[in-house]
């Protein structure tokens, strides 16, 4: 059956196939096309470079009306991803707008990766030490990094 | 003390506090209200006599006077869905109703509404998400006037207006519209604009995300996309036994009339 949010969706992956923007991708599952795999790369001269995050993004019926619920799949270290691997993102909340595709929605998280807000902590560990202590931070980090690989 | 510094001695385990997600609860919470709300009021009601107000206000002798004073004006009511969007559903369905019957006003309209794609993809919209709006929002409008009578203009106008799919991308594109006449007039409208934002800011905040509620500006700013006037009479408790009734822009003749009670509007039919 057609609906506005699965046609929008199949024009969503068109454009992610034919115009995909580096460092990350996504596709439908096999059987449903409201639940959406996708991966984002670690940004380069990030201390997330190199790791492969795994994410589920499940939409609704009302989609693009409403944003779809965003999660990392991977464990992530990060201060405003939940330890559940909510995201923390204006976009995916209050700022949601009915323009963004997934492609935006995408490179949005991966510019979250390399710039924080620790001012709106969703994990405040990590948050505080972003803050207070940059090195075991990064330390953090990089251990999800290398756990990215084997998941 | 933070919660975080209880888990120090956790270090190189992979648990980080169990810090409730709560954007995701309040979320929730939200769309348990969404979902009541539109349960019970449909998208877009339908004809009402006016007096059906009254049944609101039985002890409210301040409104049942401005009631009485509407009802000299106007015979007929139709209510929307209190969803945030409105307005801008109010606004379309009645645009389009008063077309129904008039079929060259309704060509020059379509023909507006056909050229409005490229004239938001110039001002800076991604075309990829303007078209699927755009693509929708035409094969409504053509729907509704391919089809043979009037009567089933309007019932087909009726019936996709309660699609919520149809429906809603009905007013994202209006929103769209109204953006896109914002941008366009920067100028003159960045002085109707509060606090210290841009007028795209404003747009992207306030005008293009559903849900968010209509101020004049935004009406103001839909009636010139749609090149329509519209009359807003204004029903709450003010002093006075009469509505107060605004002509958007000013001096216009308005095809469509709103009903505008605090926080709402509901379309009037003479």
């Amino acid at each position: 059956m057609s609906t506005p949010a699965r046609r929008r969706l199949m024009r969503d992956f068109k454009r992610l196939q034919e115009d995909p923007p580096t460092g990350v991708s996504g596709a439908p599952t096999d059987n449903n096309i409201m639940i959406w795999n996708a991966v984002i790369f670690g940004p380069h001269d990030t201390p997330f470079e190199d790791g492969t995050f795994k994410l589920t993004i499940e939409f609704t019926e009302e989609y693009p009306n409403k944003p779809p619920t965003v999660r990392f799949v991977s464990h992530m270290f990060h201060p405003n991803v939940y330890a559940d691997g909510g995201i923390c993102l204006d976009i995916l909340q209050n700022r949601w707008s009915p323009t963004y595709d997934v492609s935006a929605i995408l490179t949005s998280i991966q510019s979250l990766l390399s710039d924080p807000n620790p001012n709106s902590p969703a994990n405040s560990m990590a948050a505080q030490l972003y803050k207070e202590n940059r090195r075991e931070y990064e330390k953090r980090v990089k251990a999800c990094v290398e756990q990215s690989f084997i998941d | 003390m933070r919660m975080g510094d209880n888990n120090e001695g956790g270090l190189g385990t992979s648990k980080d506090e169990p810090q409730m997600n709560q954007d995701e609860m309040i979320l929730a919470q939200q769309r348990q209200i969404e979902k009541e709300i539109s349960d019970s009021i449909p998208l877009v009601g339908s004809l009402e006599p006016l007096e059906s107000l009254n049944k609101e206000y039985l002890t409210d002798t301040v409104y049942l006077e401005k009631v009485k004073d509407l009802a000299k004006k106007y015979k007929f009511m139709r209510r929307t869905r209190p969803d945030g969007n409105c307005f801008f559903r109010a606004f379309s369905y009645a645009n389009v109703e008063i077309l129904t019957g008039k079929k060259e006003e309704f060509e020059e309209f379509y023909k507006l509404a056909e050229n409005s794609k490229n004239a938001l993809v110039e001002l800076g919209f991604q075309q990829f998400t303007v078209e699927d709006f755009y693509d929708t929002y035409m094969e409504v409008l053509k729907r509704i006037k391919t089809a043979p009578t009037v009567e089933e203009s309007k019932n087909e106008l009726h019936t996709l207006f309660n699609e919520q799919g149809f429906s809603d991308y009905m007013v994202v594109y209006l929103r769209l519209l109204t953006s896109g006449q914002l941008q366009k007039e920067e100028d003159f409208y960045s002085c109707f604009i509060e606090g210290h934002r841009t007028v795209a800011d404003f747009c992207h905040q306030e005008v293009e995300p559903m849900y968010k509620e209509s101020d004049h500006i935004h009406i103001i700013a839909a009636c010139a996309a749609l090149n329509t006037g519209v009359r807003v009479v204004y029903m709450d408790r003010g002093t006075g036994k009469s509505c107060t009734e605004h002509d958007l822009p000013e001096g216009c003749t308005p095809t469509v009339h709103l009903l505008y009670r605090p926080g709402h509007y509901d379309i009037l039919y003479p």
